[in-house]
């Protein structure tokens, strides 16, 4: 704009000496403007030379800009990635910095704490745009583990590869990741299923996300634990495999029904032949949701030469966890039962007692964003954010839960002979559950939760006394 | 059957599953995605050639093949081939930047020029000029190209495969002319460039601004870039001047062997450059101003091509040595330009 308007200024400064030489006789009139003429066009090449130049530096730059690797870094993420995004590199992490305090007496003063409950840096990437890799170690609780490392290939959307470590498709609450959960702990029929573990998995989604589908094979680990929870830290030392396979159904996720769209639900399932021996039981113990120790089958608790009486895992191990879930706008539903049958043995004084047990727990999760935003299983966008001084609230959310374990009764059986002990070890747990949630900023969370917890057995006399649980926590999730 | 067996029998399986199942990704595979990384005029040629290859090969495998073209100065899209740019196919503008993409990148064998019929060159031009309708600066030879008054227009030969055979005609010349030498080809291709107020990246900006820009008295231009812009943007515009000495310009292609590996397209991409040398191909590349090699072919086009005194590239001593000498960082290029 700037060279055209140039233009027309030296035309203009050009006419007061094409004015003067009307002036002058024809001969030299007619040269005078021949000149001016070439005067005007010498100047005119030059102004569309430099336009020229101006639009091939522009043309250049756009160019550049076009093939050079693109490096973001916002609110969300923090990524280095080549300029079509098929290969890049991302880092993101969590924070969770808890305080868990107790209410009355059900539980010794030492377990009120404050405590790092995840420090976890995440390096993921993706290389041609199929081939992923995830690595995230924790260093919270005190504790330097690999939570998820694995490599996956994403043939097609209804074919993907993953080998490594990470969590086998069962638990519906245990797939959701951190940031996104609702309750600062997982609930009950976390308890049941794994957590993380070494393996191969083939999964995919068709029809849009409409039907997904998980097949795995991996080590095997009891309920609840990691394969960092291994004697020797992800190194499997028994011989049997875990099986494991979870379908999903989403039937609205693509149609235009708005009440059906969040819509999901499936079930997951493991199989597993363990032979545990009394030294090495293979299997769990379970928690409150004040996350104390309420259960575990009995240990050894023979000296001298007599032989271990430990109860331990003999046989076959099946978990069934139908799950559900639903979203609407603001509102959100989560719902799964988790059971668990395990064959189990266990010998005193040379008689063996074996039974299969079937322990189950579930839960129903409730959640509304008071400020609006929609609810998901996967993330949500706050429609404000808090700075102070500025409007703005971030997003508020009121979360409720109620759910239950129940150990099977006949871990009780036996008397002294029995798989677990009555008066240490629970048979059930109720636990009701609210809290609320501050997300100040899009990775900033402040949770406030309580939970009341009431126990069947689990005490010398009567039942174990209620749990009342206030957990807060400050979290970035990056 | 034990644990043990059940378990290896179970992690067979699911290997053989994801072999199969890449296999059966193989088996599916019925649309075929290749990247032809070209140079700036050849887009009018490709999209022909490709329309026509993709029927043919339909016919004859049943697949579905989609060319994507990538156009841009030779040198600047040997060097983004280079840094990645996933090319299954290079067309470029001259031998020395599939070298350079063969010496830098180590994307294909040093000997690529030997996998396909005259050098791997299927079509060829040459360097005329193009001028503006009625010729109003009589120009007729190079030597008018450094008169003092007359604007040239050329690419920049760091970035543009048609700039360096522009610089190597104008150096031929040069030298070709009584008492002509190395020295006084320097001073001549140095005063060209002195009168060249615009260097654009590839041979398509350069045609836009003379063509479309207004910008020039003259453009050097590749034959069949002159013939375009002749035909396509109006013959009432334009002249074609053809000089009395030029040069043999030849287009190389090749598979890029570590890219159709990675994609599992070397078959096609092969079959891709062979049509290129099919009487077919060597049809369309006619019909789009490239010189034939096809004798046939060539007859049947001859107005469009005059027959005029060629100098090669060998004369230079090969690409490898006129490269670096004239175009390498601080070669002759560089040393007259910054002057």
């Amino acid at each position: 704009m700037k060279i055209r308007r140039a233009t027309a200024l030296a035309s203009l400064a050009l006419l007061p000496f094409a004015g003067a030489a009307h002036a002058q006789n024809a001969p030299d009139q007619a040269g005078v403007n021949d000149d001016l003429r070439r005067e005007i066009e010498e100047q005119k090449q030059r102004l569309a030379v430099l336009e020229r130049k101006l639009e091939i530096q522009q043309e250049a730059a756009t160019a550049a800009a076009a093939s050079a690797p693109k490096i973001t870094a916002n609110a969300q993420r923090f990524q280095i990635g080549s300029a079509d995004n098929s290969n890049f590199i991302r880092f993101r992490g969590t924070l969770f910095a808890d305080n868990r305090a107790y209410a009355g007496d059900s539980a010794p003063e030492t377990a009120d704490t404050f405590l790092l409950r995840s420090v976890r840096p995440t390096f993921e990437g993706t290389f041609g745009g199929i081939y992923d890799f995830k690595l995230t170690p924790d260093f919270g609780s005190g504790r330097s583990i690999i939570v998820d490392a694995y490599a996956a290939a994403r043939f097609k959307p209804g074919f993907i590869v993953t080998v490594g470590k990470f969590k086998p498709s069962v638990g519906l609450e245990r797939l959701a990741s951190e940031p996104d959960l609702r309750f600062m702990e997982r609930g009950l029929p976390t308890l049941l299923v794994p957590n993380r573990d070494l393996g191969v998995q083939l999964s995919g989604d068709f029809a849009g996300g409409a039907f997904s589908y998980q097949v795995g094979y991996f080590n095997g680990v009891t309920d609840g634990q990691s394969s960092d929870n291994l004697a020797t830290p992800d190194v499997e030392t028994d011989t049997g495999g875990d099986y494991a396979a979870r379908v999903f159904f989403q039937p609205f996720i693509n149609s235009d029904n708005f009440n059906l769209r969040g819509l999901g639900f499936g079930v997951g399932s493991t199989w597993q032949d363990l032979d545990g021996v009394s030294t090495n039981p293979y299997l769990p113990s379970y928690r409150s949701q004040g996350q104390l120790s309420v259960f575990s089958y009995r240990a050894n608790t023979a000296t001298g030469t007599t032989p271990n009486n430990a109860t331990f895992a003999d046989g076959e191990r099946l978990r069934l966890a139908p799950q559900l879930y639903y979203y609407r706008g603001s509102f959100g539903f989560l719902g799964e039962y988790t059971q668990v049958k395990q064959d189990v043995s266990r010998t005193v004084a040379g008689v063996t007692r074996s039974d299969t047990l079937t322990n189950s727990a579930w839960q129903g999760q409730f959640s509304w964003f008071i400020t609006g935003e929609e609810e998901s299983f996967k993330g949500f966008t706050p429609q404000s954010t808090f700075q102070p001084g500025k409007s703005g609230t971030g997003a508020w959310e009121l979360v409720a839960r109620i759910q239950e374990l129940d150990v099977d009764d006949d871990a009780f059986a036996g008397g002294a002979n029995s798989f677990a002990n009555p008066l240490t070890a629970i048979s059930k747990e109720t636990s009701y559950g609210i809290g609320v949630n501050w997300y100040p900023w899009n990775t900033v969370k402040l949770s406030l939760n309580y939970d009341l917890t009431s126990f069947e057995g689990g005490a010398a006399t009567g039942d174990r006394a209620d749990e009342q649980a206030i957990f807060s926590r400050f979290a970035i999730n990056y | 059957m034990n644990q043990t067996n059940w378990k290896r029998r179970l992690l067979l399986a699911m290997t053989a599953a994801v072999f199969v199942g890449g296999a059966g990704q193989a088996a599916q595979a019925r649309e075929i995605t290749l990247l032809n990384v070209s140079y700036d005029p050849t887009r009018e040629l490709y999209v022909d050639f490709n329309k026509a290859f993709a029927e043919y090969w339909k016919k004859k495998t049943g697949d579905d093949v989609k060319i994507s073209q990538s156009h841009g100065g030779s040198g600047r899209q040997a060097r983004s081939v280079i840094d990645g740019l996933a090319a299954d196919v290079v067309t470029l503008a001259l031998a020395a930047d599939v070298d350079a993409i063969a010496n830098n990148g180590k994307l294909l064998p040093l000997n690529w020029e030997e996998r396909l019929p005259d050098h791997s060159a299927p079509y060829t031009s040459t360097i005329v000029f193009l001028v503006r309708k009625g010729n109003p600066k009589k120009i007729k030879d190079w030597g008018d190209l450094i008169k003092p008054g007359v604007s040239v227009i050329t690419p920049n030969p760091k970035t543009s495969g048609g700039a360096r055979w522009n610089y190597l005609g104008a150096w031929a010349w040069a030298k070709k002319q009584p008492g002509g030498s190395d020295a006084t080809a320097r001073e001549f291709v140095k005063a060209l460039f002195k009168n060249v107020p615009v260097l654009d990246t590839g041979a398509r900006g350069s045609t836009t601004t003379f063509a479309q820009r207004g910008i020039g008295d003259v453009a050097i231009s590749w034959e069949n870039e002159a013939w375009l812009a002749t035909r396509e943007l109006g013959p009432d515009k334009f002249e074609i001047v053809v000089p009395s000495i030029s040069i043999l310009a030849e287009p190389s292609v090749a598979v890029v062997d570590k890219v159709v590996l990675r994609k599992g397209t070397r078959t096609v991409a092969e079959e891709y450059l062979k049509y290129l040398y099919t009487p077919e191909g060597q049809e369309i590349a006619a019909r789009n101003y490239y010189r034939p090699r096809n004798p046939q072919v060539a007859a049947k086009h001859q107005e469009l091509f005059p027959k005029l005194e060629l100098v090669t590239i060998k004369d230079f001593g090969g690409w490898t040595k006129a490269q670096k000498e004239h175009f390498g960082d601080g070669g002759v290029f560089d040393q007259i330009y910054a002057q």
